[in-house]
């Protein structure tokens, strides 16, 4: 197999408050090939976003390591992070409050352009900003507009725009459509899509909607408070979830069919415990039907099988699957 | 049906304004529509199509110097909501129909604990009731949306989203109501909490016999609570019917089909999504004739001069030309 364009070791990070350290990112390991989409789900406060924020390094990891390509980019200093940049970008959630009010669409989409002074010529830039605009889908005549002028779907469509100016490889969409409504919604999801195919880019997916994660995905990974829970190719985790996190996750999903309408919903008790200060064991014991004694004194570690489908869960444990 | 079931909310032909100085939103038009006692009516749409604004006529909580109903009147059960006073209509509210907002972070007072906030509806509505009596009923009602008496001392922020959400359910529910308006009550939840909140809600249906309007995007949601529902688009009722007609058959509007295409399915494995083209339209300037036609795939030319009235089969609504037939049966 190639070398992913992406992949983490034991990356970790912790904040600090008050009351101790919150494990906000706990040793995550994760690979993305070339082309692929990697979905990470989970519910709010599980890590997702400080995760696609650590890989890019706009916060800096506790430990772990971040190669692109093979190389660590933690290890970088300041000057060869902004080639590094380059090629891994992002993607925000909230269209509303990602981009500069006082700035003009072409100034937005300009930006990294000029931070990154990949092009000097006015005139040249103006072009590939009209260009950019029209490969997502923004009219050429919105150029000097303000986003105040602008619905949630197109402003989004300048944060794709303003993502792809540098021409990454790499894209972290941190819930890209979850703000918008689901018409709008479709033509972002197909736009990406779309994207992906003409210029091979590679996403990291991070959203809490599982229908989205399941259309756009090649892989998806499931979090749970700050650990990565089971991952696996989309059609084998949809077909076959294992952690009874994952099964309790596509369970709560209201599906829009009639079919499921008088099946008594198995749902999970109880919320999210603290991230902070989290006590030895499995998270996820203290709301699982099948919590056994020893899920609650250590850490289930997460074991791959043969077709690539890795679960964290003292369920799968024994017989121990054969590892990596 | 209508003349088993009794009839708890009748709205007829109701038009609703945003006036400014600048411009003027027409937010709601020519809507009619009705509630029965006892079922849930699914209200969707996406964002400006109308649906909280509806919920607010009902409750006559329309902001007081921009918004005014035009024409059109609400009657909720003999009560004319339209023509109460702010007096009566204060007596109204909460007793006979409550209201769950959609961001349960925002709608309770953060200084006040919550269980004085579900005491204060008593208080106001049940005057006869002793202090005890009063304490009794708040411990009961907060043991019936799953949150330990123990905490009724307890603030706001002490709670997470989807426990202060059972609290906003709970201080609705505290007079009983007849009618329960709840706009997009889930949303701003995760989903496992969403089913734990959704399944309480059906529950409490059951046991109270409560009518409700749950305003929703979530056709998944609407599929696993609803009785009836209504699609809106930009300020009118395109579709309605029982849930069975909205989710079967190929009877339905354009914009129903647009939208159930829209939604990725996990049961099917599609290339792209059909997105609808277009935006939604500006609700100051509103396209003549058929409001969607400017984004509908199967625009007549009689869709762009004249709006379509609502085609009638057997009490499954379509307000479109291509059924224009039926109408006239």
């Amino acid at each position: 197999m190639d070398t992913p364009i992406i992949q983490t070791k034991e990356l970790v990070k912790y904040f600090k408050t008050p009351k101790g350290d919150l494990h906000a990112v706990d040793g995550v390991n994760l690979s993305i090939q070339r082309g692929q989409t990697l979905g990470v789900v989970g519910e709010s406060g599980c890590g997702k976003s400080t995760l696609g924020r650590t890989i890019l390094r706009l916060i800096e990891p506790t430990a772990g390591q971040v190669l692109l390509d093979g190389k660590d980019i933690v290890t970088c200093s300041r000057a060869e992070m902004q080639e590094v940049r380059k090629r891994m970008q992002i993607i925000f959630q909230d269209p509303y409050a990602s981009i500069n009010p006082r700035m003009t669409v072409s100034e937005i989409i300009a930006e990294p352009i000029q931070v990154c002074r990949t092009m000097t010529n006015k005139d040249e830039i103006n072009a590939y900003v009209v260009e950019l605009m029209r490969t997502v889908g923004l009219a050429e005549r919105l150029i000097n507009t303000y986003p105040h002028e602008l619905d949630g779907g197109r402003r989004q469509r300048i944060g794709v725009a303003r993502a792809l100016a540098l021409n990454p490889d790499f894209i972290v969409c941190d819930e890209p459509v979850s703000a918008l409504d689901v018409s709008i919604q479709a033509q972002i999801l197909n736009l990406m899509m779309d994207l992906q195919e003409s210029r091979g880019l590679t996403y990291m997916f991070i959203t809490h909607d599982l229908s989205v994660v399941k259309h756009i995905s090649d892989h998806i990974m499931v979090m749970y408070l700050g650990q990565c829970v089971e991952s696996a190719a989309t059609d084998e985790l949809f077909r076959n979830p294992k952690h009874p996190y994952t099964q309790a996750l596509l369970e709560a999903i209201p599906i829009p069919s009639l079919e499921y309408r008088d099946k008594e919903m198995q749902v999970i008790r109880g919320e999210v415990t603290s991230p902070v200060n989290p006590k030895p064991g499995c998270r996820f014991a203290a709301r699982c039907p099948k919590a056994m004694a020893q899920c609650r004194e250590s850490d289930p570690l997460l074991k791959e099988d043969a077709a690539g489908h890795s679960v964290a869960c003292y369920l799968y444990a024994d017989p121990p699957i054969c590892g990596s | 049906m209508s003349s088993v079931t009794e009839r708890l909310l009748e709205i007829q032909n109701l038009d609703v304004i945003y006036k400014t100085d600048e411009e003027t939103v027409y937010a709601v038009n020519d809507l009619s529509l009705s509630v029965y006692k006892g079922e849930t009516l699914g209200l969707v749409g996406e964002t400006g199509a109308g649906k909280t604004t509806l919920a607010l006529s009902i409750m006559k909580l329309l902001p007081e110097r921009t918004g005014r109903i035009l024409k059109g009147a609400i009657h909720l059960q003999e009560f004319p909501v339209t023509a109460m006073s702010e007096a009566d209509m204060r007596a109204l509210r909460g007793e006979m129909v409550s209201m769950i907002f959609q961001d349960p972070m925002t709608s309770l007072n953060p200084i006040h604990p919550i269980g004085m906030q579900i005491a204060e509806m008593l208080l106001l509505h049940k005057k006869q009731l002793s202090k005890a009596q009063i304490e009794e009923r708040v411990d009961q009602i907060l043991t019936l949306v799953g949150i330990s008496p123990d905490r009724k001392g307890d603030f706001p922020h002490q709670f997470s989203g989807g426990m202060k959400q059972r609290v906003v359910i709970a201080i609705a529910l505290a007079c009983e109501p007849q009618l329960l308006l709840a706009d997009e009550p889930t949303t701003a939840l995760d989903v496992t909490i969403q089913a734990q909140v959704l399944q309480m809600m059906k529950r409490l249906k059951d046991d109270l016999g409560t009518s409700m309007i749950l305003i929703t995007h979530d056709l998944g949601v609407v599929a696993r609570t609803c009785d009836r529902v209504a699609i809106m688009y930009a300020g009118e009722i395109v579709e309605m019917g029982r849930v069975e007609d909205l989710f079967q058959g190929d009877y339905h509007h354009p914009y129903t089909t647009a939208l159930f295409g829209s939604i990725p399915n996990l049961t099917k494995k599609t290339k792209r999504l059909q997105a609808i083209e277009g935006l939604m339209p500006d609700p100051t300037n509103l396209p003549a004739g058929c409001k969607f036609h400017p984004r509908c795939p199967r625009c007549m030319e009689i869709c762009q001069k004249e709006a379509p009235g609502a085609a009638d089969r057997k009490g499954h609504q379509v307000r479109c030309h291509l059924y224009a037939e039926a109408a006239k049966d």
